[in-house]
Formats: structure tokens, C-alpha cells, sequence
């Protein structure tokens, strides 16, 4: 159900973390998936590596920071609203700072993964 | 699934200690992870890209240590029962039929521990090329 907090902002903040979790547990297990090839042999892992080593993937992963950051930053306003009284009353705000810090944090990802992508920084 | 503002409405909302106890474990194991998880993000994404932190060197390295080895068995045991726990609050709230939600969660539940057996198997039992 969408409608479990009362407010519009609260709805929004419950359906983004419903999706960012369930796209950060489909991560997770691909990951752990992809990762496990390692007890196979050094060639099944490196086929994978190679992979997942694509600019593509670099892309997605920025999402996938994105997405945790949400859901890291969201659940803390969640623990605030369940422990303490000033956490209900300042949630619609905590929303947008979630929001805006998650929004940074992606760009900033982004901006640094495009960088190494298009060769803006000397090979470290 | 408990929808309460604090503990003590979420005790009184709880249908059972397991609820309870699930709500409380949601809570934990998210600050935990809050600090693994971004951790990792920032050591093999951040810091330097995935195609540097992900080679077989790397990882032969990274797992030598136990300490490394301990962090992302953690991760991955606290992220797993995090998220199939909310993947069962979903389950819940959209699938009304007893019986499809019975099934939906077996398979679920099931795919989700076979990944995890292959997980910690590659973790523990992994033996680098010589």
C-alpha cells in the first residue's frame, strides 16, 4: 500500500524507499551472484570482470549509489519519526534534505564515473 | 507489517513477538549497514573504479584478510535479511490471495538462500590460482 504515512511527502518518501529496496536486494543478489564466480576458477571470475567491467555498468552503479544513499538516508528519518517527537514534526523537511543530499551525491558520482569514462583524469 | 511512529505503539500494533522482533531488527541492522554499505560503495566504487577494485588481484588480496572477508559476509547476511524481510512486508501488502502468498514467498525465500549458500561458499571456500 502506498498510503502508509498520511501526507504527500510521506507518500512519496515510503513508495521511493519501497523501490529503492527492492532494487538494492535485486542488486544484491546479482552481485553476490556475479561475485561467487570467484570459487569457480580465476577464468569464470575474470569472463564476469570483463563484463561488468563496461561503461554501462559503471553508469548503473551510479544509480545504484543513488538509490542506497536514499534508502540510508530515508530509513535514518524513519528512525527518527519512530524514536523521537521532533522527527515527526520536522519529517516533510527531513524529506526534502534526504532529497537534496541524495541528489548531490548521485551527481557527484556521476560527474566523477563520466570523468574516468571519458578520460577528464590522468590514469592514477 | 507494523506501521507505528514509535516503539511502543509498534509493541502494541505487533501481532506476535516475531513482528516485533522484526520491526526493532529492521531499525539495527539499517544503521549498521548504513555505515558497511556506503563503506564499501566508497572503497570499490569511489575511491577508485570498479574495474581496479574488482580485478582478481584485488579480491585474492582483499580476502586474504579476515577482517575483510568478515565485513562483506556481514554485509551481505544483514543486507540479505534486511531486504527479503522487506521484500516480505511487499509480498504482504500486495498479494491478498492466502495461497498465491504462500507460494510467492516459498520461491522467494527459496532462490534467496540458494543465492546466499552460493555466496558464502565463494567467500569461505575460495582458494586463489596458483
Amino acid at each position: 500500500m502506498i498510503g502508509g504515512y498520511r501526507g504527500k511527502e510521506g507518500q512519496w518518501a515510503f513508495m521511493l524507499h519501497r523501490i529503492s529496496g527492492l532494487a538494492i536486494l535485486l542488486y544484491l543478489l546479482l552481485h553476490i551472484l556475479s561475485i561467487g564466480s570467484i570459487a569457480i576458477s580465476r577464468d569464470a571470475y575474470e569472463a564476469v570482470h570483463a563484463v561488468e567491467s563496461h561503461w554501462l555498468f559503471s553508469i548503473g552503479l551510479v544509480f545504484v549509489t543513488a538509490g542506497v544513499l536514499y534508502h540510508a538516508l530515508n530509513g535514518l528519518r524513519i528512525i527518527f519519526m519512530d524514536f523521537a517527537g521532533w522527527g515527526v514534526k520536522i519529517q516533510r523537511e527531513l524529506f526534502y534534505l534526504v532529497l537534496v543530499i541524495s541528489a548531490v551525491g548521485g551527481l557527484m558520482t556521476g560527474v566523477l564515473t563520466l570523468g574516468r569514462i571519458l578520460g577528464w583524469f590522468p590514469e592514477a | 507489517m507494523i506501521r507505528a511512529k514509535r516503539f511502543e505503539d509498534a509493541k502494541a500494533q505487533a501481532t506476535g513477538n516475531s513482528e516485533l522482533f522484526w520491526w526493532v531488527f529492521m531499525r539495527i541492522s539499517g544503521i549498521v549497514l548504513m555505515f558497511l554499505v556506503l563503506g564499501h560503495i566508497y572503497m570499490t566504487f569511489i575511491q577508485a573504479p570498479e574495474s581496479v577494485t574488482a580485478s582478481y588481484e584485488t579480491i585474492v588480496n582483499k580476502l586474504d584478510k579476515p577482517v575483510w572477508k568478515l565485513y562483506d559476509w556481514l554485509i551481505m547476511v544483514l543486507a540479505g535479511l534486511h531486504g527479503v524481510n522487506g521484500a516480505r512486508y511487499v509480498i504482504e501488502d500486495y498479494i491478498p490471495s492466502k495461497n498465491r502468498r504462500f507460494w510467492t514467498k516459498a520461491i522467494f525465500y527459496t532462490v534467496v538462500g540458494v543465492i546466499f549458500v552460493w555466496g558464502t561458499i565463494g567467500l569461505y571456500t575460495f582458494q586463489p590460482a596458483q
